[in-house]
């Protein structure tokens, strides 16, 4: 009886859900949004564990510039890259902005250097724009472009920022 | 169905575990056809494999053992003399033997393992027929062959009792004397009298056989038995409906192989009385799965990054509290935190421990077919094959072993003839020792064979131009017999089964560097030759050399550091470019940590500098660091994917203070050492004075340190004539952090010693360390003008010291002659 009830009272609810979705006939993508330099990034909320103020780390040797080492994130030892060297833009110096955003995909996981978050953002996927033709050698890193009304960001693709090019 | 899945793993565990001792029985037996007890452990372990797969429905094994029994039990009787030439066909039945085992292991079934049983049962027949005239007795072989098998093919046990009705009424005893307590034996007893029985009696005997226990077991069959004919329904009416035979089983299962069997099954009990003391029947045991206690190793793990972290904090804390009440209470506490978790650390490592001796024990009959294949006649003594070593390197240390043995028996040991021409016994001896030394363990392969001609290696390794000539001269003996681990290099005349395509040789290197394991190889040449391997005990949780290089910090395993020596630069020579360093009697190789990790000279090391020597297999290195901070234990963590692989680098781990500390891969980092090729000396002497071309006036860049604003700008105007461009900072912290920065490349500094949070002299000190301002000039503009402050100036390492006041033309020339400007004035 009581299982019964349980799953009339969840069909209800998936009822009530899904008009609403698809009275926008599209999926929400839920991101968080942050500064590298001066362009806004964003990555789907979901690929984020948790975002960390800056602590110490580690260099590890041989490695390219953008790795700047390892930090102990309670027990673990995490990889963090610098995004700015990596986007290939110049360095600077930390601010109290600053954050690691450390992200996950499957079991890969690394901290990334930021110069400061934004917002969480919602975004339909008709909003969406693919990657550029023309910046097409970095297209494993992006995953679109997302239009907003004032502004556009461009979405990373977690896995790509996870993979190891060197 | 599970039920009948665990007693299939329990069987094979014990199977495979029997299997080894019976290797070595065998040999031994060779040697000792006479010894009963010896014979009689032998006859029991195949009895109880066929009896169990019997059980369990492995025909083919029940085939094979059976016929194997027969021969080891005519032996057993002295109807069977054991030669060499029976063992040759002995042994290979027992291969045969595991490969059906594993073949069960791995598919489940005996059936399609691609073996030719009958092949090998016709010639264990023959044997056991060369030494029994009577052609009857074979065919009574063939009988008593069916007679313990499963149930279900009574049909096949009734057609061979109607074939020989005259079974020996020895074979009945046997089994009775054997099995006494076993159910399982019992079992069998009770087919073997059936089998002399008629019909009748033999139903009785079922009824008998559902009173026992495990009866049901022996009747369990569903898998279609060749013809089943009458008897077979009724056997298939008891009631236990046991599904299908066997099922695939679980890969992890055999390989845990805990240190002592498990006390499980009837058949221990026999297992265990054909071991040694070690497992004694009482001993209570219980078989873990490895998973488990890797996951207790990992949260150990995690206890002692605690416990050092906690070590950590009471130190703080002891120096910022002394004396305080509460503190001696912490101690107790922190202490006996400390204590327990290492205590804790012993025993489950402990738990993964094994003997060597599980690997050991291939290797007598590795021997002895050797030198059965090479007409030699080699002794293999073992011994220390109870020491113990975790399990993973336990894994890894026995193919090293099998080449180097194959070595010793190939190269090593001469043939008979040869031993006698040079007035040694005719029978070579190869010993295998294992011992425990500190937190290693050695294992020691000696050999009293030719030994290694150095000579020959070294022109053999040139011709194959692993070494140049000249290297080939300066080489000592104990250099040259490295060169055995070269991929390629084979003293052997011509390439034979067992060796001589120097592929051996590096595989032990490579392994054994693996376990960060060291080789030392010593050799008399018409002597014989020791090789030494020399392998830490444990590989998760390991005691670490922390280093310091420059602001890093690195720990070298300390399996790997044979010693630290402090030297000073002037002991440092120069060969071929390389910096060596004479230490004792050797010459070592010196390379610098942070050359290899691209560590940034910011530091001037000063005169003195520390050299941890490292030993790996059977290398040796010396790489200068600049401190030793000291040895802790840690814990071995993973870099994570992303950073797999880095070369040099092993892992990392986490200390006291919760930073990561990289922890030196000692293998790469020797190959890292030959490419790196810069002079360790003439780095020192060039590090201080780098600087760009300067071709005007604007190049050159001053830093103006005063906290004053005034003053500041007094200097500023009395420089600025010159052209050069002005920074300022307002005290020490500030001008540090401006050096730092490395922002500007800074020719001379002009500092006012009164200032706020750094005075001038400590500015100048700390200024000093570092190596790329060794050189540059600091010139002291102050009001102080006692003679002890001039001193005190120049002790802290100021070029010049100009008191105020000044006039603006005597700080320009003094700027400029310190800076070397020849631009002229703008």
């Amino acid at each position: 009886m009581a299982a019964n009830k349980l799953e009339q009272i969840f069909k209800r609810q998936k009822e009530q859900k899904s008009p609403n979705k698809s009275g926008e006939n599209d999926n929400i993508i839920q991101l968080v949004g942050f500064i590298v330099g001066t362009e806004e990034f964003a990555v789907p909320i979901l690929s984020i564990q948790e975002i960390i103020k800056p602590i110490e780390f580690t260099r590890v040797p041989s490695t390219p510039k953008y790795v700047l080492g390892v930090f102990n994130l309670r027990g673990t030892v995490i990889p963090i890259i610098d995004l700015r060297a990596k986007f290939g833009l110049g360095a600077s110096k930390q601010t109290e902005d600053t954050r690691y955003i450390v992200m996950k995909y499957k079991d890969d996981i690394a901290g990334f250097v930021i110069d400061k978050l934004t917002e969480a953002i919602r975004i339909s996927e008709s909003n969406i724009d693919p990657a550029p033709e023309t910046i097409n050698q970095d297209s494993s890193l992006i995953y679109g472009i997302g239009k907003q009304k004032d502004r556009i960001l461009t979405i990373l693709k977690v896995e790509g920022l996870l993979k190891r090019d060197f | 169905m599970d039920e009948m899945q665990e007693i299939l793993e329990d069987f094979l565990i014990e199977a495979f575990e029997m299997i080894e001792q019976l290797d070595n029985d065998l040999v031994e037996l060779e040697s000792n056809p006479e010894d009963l007890e010896l014979l009689n452990r032998i006859f029991r372990v195949a009895h109880t494999i066929k009896g169990s797969s019997s059980f369990l429905n492995f025909d083919v094994l029940t085939h094979l053992t059976h016929h194997m029994e027969d021969v080891l039990n005519k032996a057993r009787h002295g109807e069977l003399k054991i030669t060499p030439e029976v063992m040759d066909v002995v042994l290979p039945s027992i291969d045969m033997m595991k490969s059906l085992l594993e073949s069960i292991r791995d598919s489940g079934s005996d059936k399609d393992a691609g073996l030719d049983v009958e092949n090998m049962v016709k010639k264990l027949d023959a044997i056991s027929k060369g030494e029994v005239p009577p052609p009857s007795s074979s065919s009574n072989s063939m009988a008593f062959e069916s007679s313990p098998e499963p149930i279900q093919s009574v049909q096949k046990v009734e057609v061979h009792v109607q074939k020989n009705e005259t079974k020996p009424a020895e074979d009945d005893i046997d089994y009775s004397n054997l099995s006494a307590e076993d159910v399982e034996k019992e079992i069998e007893r009770l087919l073997n009298q059936r089998m002399e029985d008629d019909k009748k009696r033999r139903k009785e005997l079922r009824n008998m056989g559902k009173d026992l226990p495990t009866a049901p077991l022996v009747n369990i069959n569903d898998e279609p038995t060749p013809a089943k004919v009458e008897p077979a329904p009724k056997v298939i009416e008891t009631p236990k409906p046991v599904a299908p035979a066997p099922k695939p089983i679980q890969q992890s299962a055999p390989a845990v192989s805990a240190p002592k069997p498990a006390p499980k099954k009837q058949q221990q009990q026999e297992d265990s009385k054909d071991q040694d003391s070690k497992s004694s029947a009482i001993e209570q045991t219980i078989r873990v799965d490895v998973k488990r206690l890797d996951h207790l190793m990992n949260l150990i793990g995690e206890l002692v990054l605690g416990k050092n972290r906690l070590l950590k904090i009471y130190n703080d804390v002891e120096e910022r509290y002394e004396g305080e009440q509460f503190l001696e209470e912490l101690n107790q506490v922190v202490s006996s935190i400390s204590i327990v978790t290492t205590d804790l650390q012993i025993a489950v490592m402990k738990t993964r421990m094994l003997p060597v001796g599980k690997v050991f024990n291939k290797f007598p009959r590795m021997v002895r077919d050797l030198s059965r294949e090479l007409n030699k006649k080699i002794e293999l003594i073992i011994s220390g094959e109870e020491t113990e070593l975790d399990k993973s390197i336990v894994e890894e240390i026995g193919d090293p072993l099998v080449h180097i043995i194959r070595n010793s028996c190939d190269h090593g040991v001469e043939s008979p003839d040869e031993r006698l021409q040079n007035g040694k016994s005719d029978t070579g001896t190869v010993e295998l020792k294992a011992y425990n030394e500190g937190n290693h363990i050695v294992i020691e392969i000696r050999d009293d064979g030719r030994g290694i001609n150095a000579e020959k290696l070294k022109s053999k390794s040139f011709e194959k131009g692993i070494i140049t000539e000249r290297e080939a001269d300066s080489m000592s003996d104990k250099e040259a017999f490295a060169l055995i681990f070269k991929p390629g290099l084979s003293t052997a005349e011509q390439v034979t089964n067992v060796s001589g395509r120097g592929v051996g040789m590096d595989v032990v290197k490579t392994n054994i560097e693996k376990l960060n394991g060291i080789i030392d190889i010593d050799s008399e040449f018409g002597r014989g030759t020791i090789i030494k391997l020399k392998i830490p005990l444990t590989l998760a949780i390991i005691q670490s050399l922390l280093v310091g290089v420059q602001e890093e910090y690195y720990a070298i395993p300390l399996a790997s550091v044979l010693e630290t020596v402090r030297i000073s630069y002037s002991d440092i020579y120069t060969v071929e470019g390389k910096s060596v360093l004479r230490l004792r009697d050797e010459v070592l190789s010196l390379v610098r940590l942070s050359d290899i990790f691209g560590v940034d000279n910011v530091f001037d090391s000063g005169e003195h500098a520390y050299v941890v020597v490292i030993g790996l297999a059977e290398n040796k290195l010396g790489v200068i660091v600049d401190t030793l901070v000291g040895q802790e234990e840690i814990v071995i963590k993973s870099l994570g994917d992303y950073l797999q692989g880095i070369e040099g680098i092993a892992g990392a781990t986490i200390r006291g203070d919760g930073r990561v500390t990289l922890i030196v891969d000692v293998a790469a980092l020797m190959n890292l050492a030959k490419k790196v090729d810069v002079n360790v000396v003439s780095k020192v002497k060039n590090s201080g004075g780098k600087s760009k071309q300067k071709k005007t006036a604007k190049d050159y860049c001053i830093l103006v340190v005063d906290d004053s604003k005034t003053d500041r700008t007094i200097m500023r105007k009395s420089i600025e004539p010159l052209g050069v461009t002005l920074m300022e900072a307002a005290d020490g912290i500030e001008a540090l952090n401006v050096l730092k920065g490395g922002d500007y490349t800074f020719d001379a500094v002009l500092i006012d010693i009164e200032m706020p949070r750094m005075d001038g002299y400590t500015l100048a000190n700390e200024i000093r360390k570092y190596n790329k301002y060794k050189n540059m000039p600091l010139i002291a503009v102050t009001s102080r003008t006692s003679k002890a402050d001039r001193m005190r100036g120049i002790e802290a390492g100021m070029t010049e010291y100009i008191t105020k006041p000044y006039s603006p033309e005597y700080l320009m020339n003094v700027v400029q002659r310190n800076i070397n400007l020849n631009v002229e004035m703008a």
